[in-house]
């Protein structure tokens, strides 16, 4: 369910690093509990993001909610297409319904988040 | 009683049947058209252009609502614009004929107060009329200002006023000033299709608002695609073949079919002849009153924009009535404690009181409850969920101190928490009065409850 290749911030967002590169996104516990997604408030490229802070703002037709980055470094892609089609991150949030690409500060810094099975377990205590 | 009143707007015209009313022989002296700035270059026409302009929007997204569009939607400005001036003209006339079945006489042309107790007017006819007044009302009100590198040309550089009268749908506009006028322009053209973008000096748009007001219609303005730049100003501007280019402070090029200054109002004190009475101004140019609405100077009172106090069309007409009370004899003082406000940007944002951070720095005790629109069903029937309502409230009393609302019919409902505030009301006595279900006005309710913690419809706070 939750892919192996990426790592659980507690704030349900999620990074997949690759080389100096990390994709971020919302997870999909994040999207099932927020409903229909209706807009998604883009960062700006170029813009330097710390970990623990907002990266974005995310309107469902339920709630407003912050996105958390889940590492720091600065932006160098954002996913234009949920301007659009916001609820591409229902769909598929761990793919098509990525948030943002980050060149990372320290590629590192991800192996102190959540692996899939501890994030799984995370989720599984706080629905109870 | 004689009453002489310069000025037509919502101050002078409800000041003249105000004091008709109570029995003063009165005499409006009005040198554009009659209703001022509101009527004729403000209030009433933007909106009658904004109706067009957001149904226009409204029927683009008409599939949301299940209703197929066979064929193409075409704003058209010139059946858009005289649609506005029938709808002003129609206005003119009732206030012209309120005038006529109380007796107020209508001078056409320009006043200059000679003495306390003549005003000379320079009729449309080149005439001169010598008009005797026991008592004077100023009510000359405001225009827009003007940036002194970029005056208006009423073509490439425009005003508010210049832009109701618009022939052509700019493809891009750029906006001097996100305030209320910037941002209600930038819905309006934004809505019929112009690439608009803003530029303002502070740090948010409509900055005399609650903080949290301006960031959510910030990120409204942003799902329209109208741009902002906030913390920046226009350095130099340059004309080119097709607009114009603008220079901003932080080195940006914005080029423009148009650009709209908005940057705030001047006010109409000048030529008036008030140096020579000495009657005393501001650093504004404002005439300084008393609560009376009373000058400096016996007889002479002064009302609406051009007092600077509140550069709205209601506060001017409630100085208008207290004005003449004043003059006829029922003794009558302005409170500007609770004062209503409204723009109507999309979505409409409605406020009263205090403003958060104004409470914080008088170093207040508040409380505050919040409840947003996309919580309600109503808002998700009628297709408008953005928005919220925040009410501030003082800690000890529960008294309402202020509140702000940005959503659908914002510009309605603020009224309920104004009636509340005059009263001195608390947030759980709205919280406790049942509302009708479904409506938007739940929303007050929820929020006034939310002061409390007890709002229904919100989460479980997570520890």
């Amino acid at each position: 369910m939750n892919p192996e290749d990426a790592r659980y911030h507690k704030e349900h967002t999620w990074v997949k690093v690759s080389g100096r590169k990390g994709t971020i996104g919302i997870t999909d516990y994040a999207q099932d509990s927020l409903g229909d997604i209706v807009y998604v408030d883009l960062p700006e490229v170029d813009a330097q993001v710390e970990a623990d802070s907002e990266i974005s703002e995310i309107e469902s037709t339920k709630a407003t909610s912050s996105v958390i980055s889940p590492v720091s470094g600065k932006i160098i892609k954002v996913n234009e297409d949920l301007a659009e089609t916001p609820e591409i991150i229902n769909e598929d949030p761990y793919g098509k319904g990525w948030i943002a690409v980050l060149e990372l500060d320290n590629p590192s810094d991800a192996e102190d988040l959540m692996d899939a099975t501890e994030y799984t377990k995370y989720i599984e205590d706080e629905s109870k | 009683m004689k009453i002489v009143i310069i000025g037509s707007g919502p101050g002078g015209y409800v000041a003249a049947i105000r004091s008709a009313q109570l029995g003063a022989e009165v005499t409006v002296v009005e040198d554009t058209e009659v209703g001022g700035g509101c009527l004729n270059r403000g209030c009433i026409p933007t909106k009658a252009l904004l109706a067009s302009s957001e149904i226009y929007s409204k029927a683009k997204d008409i599939g949301q609502f299940g209703i197929e569009l066979r064929g193409e939607l075409v704003p058209n400005i010139a059946n858009i614009v005289e649609r506005k001036d029938k709808i002003v003209a129609t206005q003119v006339k009732g206030i012209r004929s309120l005038f006529k079945s109380w007796g107020v006489v209508l001078k056409e042309g320009r006043a200059v107060l000679s003495s306390p107790s003549v005003v000379e007017v320079s009729l449309r006819d080149g005439a001169v009329e010598k008009i005797a007044a026991d008592r004077i009302i100023i009510s000359t009100g405001s225009r827009p200002a003007v940036i002194p590198s970029l005056p208006f040309d009423g073509e490439t550089v425009i005003s508010s006023t210049d832009a109701l009268f618009v022939s052509k749908i700019p493809q891009s506009l750029l906006i001097v000033g996100a305030g209320v006028i910037g941002c209600e322009f930038a819905c309006l053209f934004g809505g019929l299709g112009s690439d608009v973008t803003m530029v303002e000096m502070m740090d948010r748009a409509v900055s005399g608002e609650d903080a949290e007001v301006s960031e959510l219609l910030e990120r409204e303005l942003k799902k329209k695609k109208i741009k902002l730049h906030t913390g920046v100003s226009v350095t130099r501007t340059e004309k080119t073949g097709d607009g114009i280019r603008a220079f901003l402070s932080d080195g940006r090029e914005i080029a423009a079919e148009k650009i709209l200054v908005s940057i705030g109002r001047a006010l109409n004190s000048d030529n008036l002849g008030l140096e020579a009475l000495g009657i005393k101004t501001g650093n504004k140019g404002q005439i300084i009153v008393n609560r009376r609405m009373e000058t400096n100077i016996p007889g002479i009172y002064a009302i609406g924009d051009v007092t600077g106090e509140m550069l709205l069309a209601h506060v001017a007409s409630k100085q208008g009535i207290v004005a003449a009370g004043n003059i006829m004899g029922a003794p009558d003082e302005m409170d500007y404690h609770v004062v209503p406000a409204a723009v109507f940007t999309s979505p409409e944002i409605g406020s009263v009181g205090l403003r958060e951070r104004q409470a914080v720095e008088r170093g207040m005790k508040i409380r505050i409850g919040r409840f947003q629109f996309r919580a309600l069903g109503k808002a998700h029937a009628v297709g408008e969920i953005a928005g919220f309502v925040k009410i501030i409230s003082d800690e000890m009393t529960g008294q309402i101190l202020g509140a702000h609302i940005i959503g659908p019919h914002a510009s309605d409902l603020i009224h309920e928490i104004a009636v509340a505030m005059k009263a001195g009301l608390t947030a759980a006595d709205i919280a406790e009065t049942i509302h009708a279900h479904p409506t938007l006005s739940e929303g007050i309710m929820e929020a006034a409850a939310d002061v409390d913690g007890a709002a229904i419809h919100v989460q479980k706070k997570q520890n």
